[in-house]
């Protein structure tokens, strides 16, 4: 089976990067970016299962990307991350069509364990 | 800038003060997360030499700087956030004023960042001596930089910047802006109580678009 192929969209770069190389460890096809721009050129060229979006990002709402990125891959699933006080972005994001959300500081457990069924849950849609 | 109840100045600071306990708390939130992901990417590699993968102790090395790196950047966080804080425990105090604006530069950074600005701080290398209420003069800079982000665009830099001329001192916060002068009046009464005190003066007549408010502070 393929490995999943995962981008991390967050502005702390050792964040991002860590977190994908974790990810890569475990076994995924994880990649970092570190802006909006960044990210929309990412899911342009390529074919992603899951993208890691943070909601706060400078000079971005991370909604607003969400709504980008799905405008080019409606089925991509989009899991939020948020920080105690945005939580209410968070479930926003929710009601505007992201797969989950999970909140800062991470636990890379809970990622896989919503990156797994996101990408299921997106499995079991196609006819 | 009229002249406030106390009641409604309390509560002008009590929002400045929680504004800027939202501002370090997502910042330390940031650090601890870093931290953690450092960590558990050290446990990673640990359990990964356990099932056979060579240890690579350059990224060890690697990942333990980058850990204290962080704990370096928490620690200034959180020094600035308690001189900050402290700043409020007497209204009228002798204080370093380059200490206080680097400070309030640095807290500052953050709230431009969310705009998609940048802010540079400008400042003289020797200390100056001035006597004052630190926090209100912390609350009137900091004041002035969210009204010049109302009117910056969107990838602007704006500068904030300290000159001592004889016996006074002058913080500048400048920037690029499209503001006409109506609706800078409309604003001005965001402009903190105690900028008044601080003599804040707004100077949009300057040129080009260029939007600038100062602070005159007596040196000591």
């Amino acid at each position: 089976m393929k490995p999943l192929r995962i981008l991390i969209v967050d502005d702390e770069e050792d964040l991002a990067f860590t977190m994908a190389e974790r990810l890569t460890l475990r076994g995924y096809r994880a990649e970092a970016v570190t802006c909006a721009t960044d990210a929309l050129q990412r899911v342009g060229e390529d074919e992603f299962d899951v993208v890691v979006l943070d909601v706060k990002m400078p000079g971005i709402d991370g909604l607003h990307l969400m709504a980008e990125i799905k405008q080019q891959h409606p089925d991509l699933p989009v899991i939020l991350l948020t920080g105690h006080g945005s939580t209410a972005d968070a479930e926003r994001g929710m009601r505007e069509g992201a797969a989950e959300y999970l909140m800062k500081p991470i636990d890379i457990e809970k990622l896989i364990e919503k990156i797994e069924n996101s990408t299921a849950l997106k499995k079991d849609e196609k006819p | 800038m009229s002249e406030l109840s106390p009641q409604r100045r309390h509560e002008l600071e009590l929002a400045f003060f929680g504004r800027i306990g939202a501002h370090v708390s997502h910042e330390m939130r940031n650090v601890l997360s870093i931290v953690g992901e450092y960590a558990g990417l050290l446990a990673d590699l640990v359990a990964a030499a356990g099932n056979g993968r060579p240890l690579d102790c350059e990224k060890l090395a690697q990942l333990s700087g980058n850990i204290a790196a962080q704990v370096r950047k928490g620690t200034e966080t959180m020094g600035r956030f308690s001189r900050f804080a402290h700043a409020a425990d007497q209204r009228n105090a002798s204080f370093d004023l380059t200490s206080l604006v680097a400070d309030v530069a640095v807290l500052a950074q953050r709230h431009l960042a969310r705009a998609g600005c940048t802010l540079e701080a400008r400042l003289p290398d020797g200390a100056i001596p001035v006597t004052g209420d630190p926090f209100g003069l912390q609350h009137a800079v900091f004041s002035a930089v969210e009204l010049l982000v109302e009117f910056l665009k969107k990838g602007e830099s704006a500068t904030i910047k300290l000159d001592a001329e004889g016996s006074t001192a002058v913080i500048t916060i400048q920037g690029r802006a499209t503001v006409t002068t109506s609706e800078l009046s409309a604003r001005i009464s965001r402009l903190s109580p105690e900028s008044k005190q601080w003599k804040g003066r707004v100077d949009t007549s300057c040129t080009e678009g260029l939007l600038s408010l100062a602070f005159e502070i007596p040196i000591q």
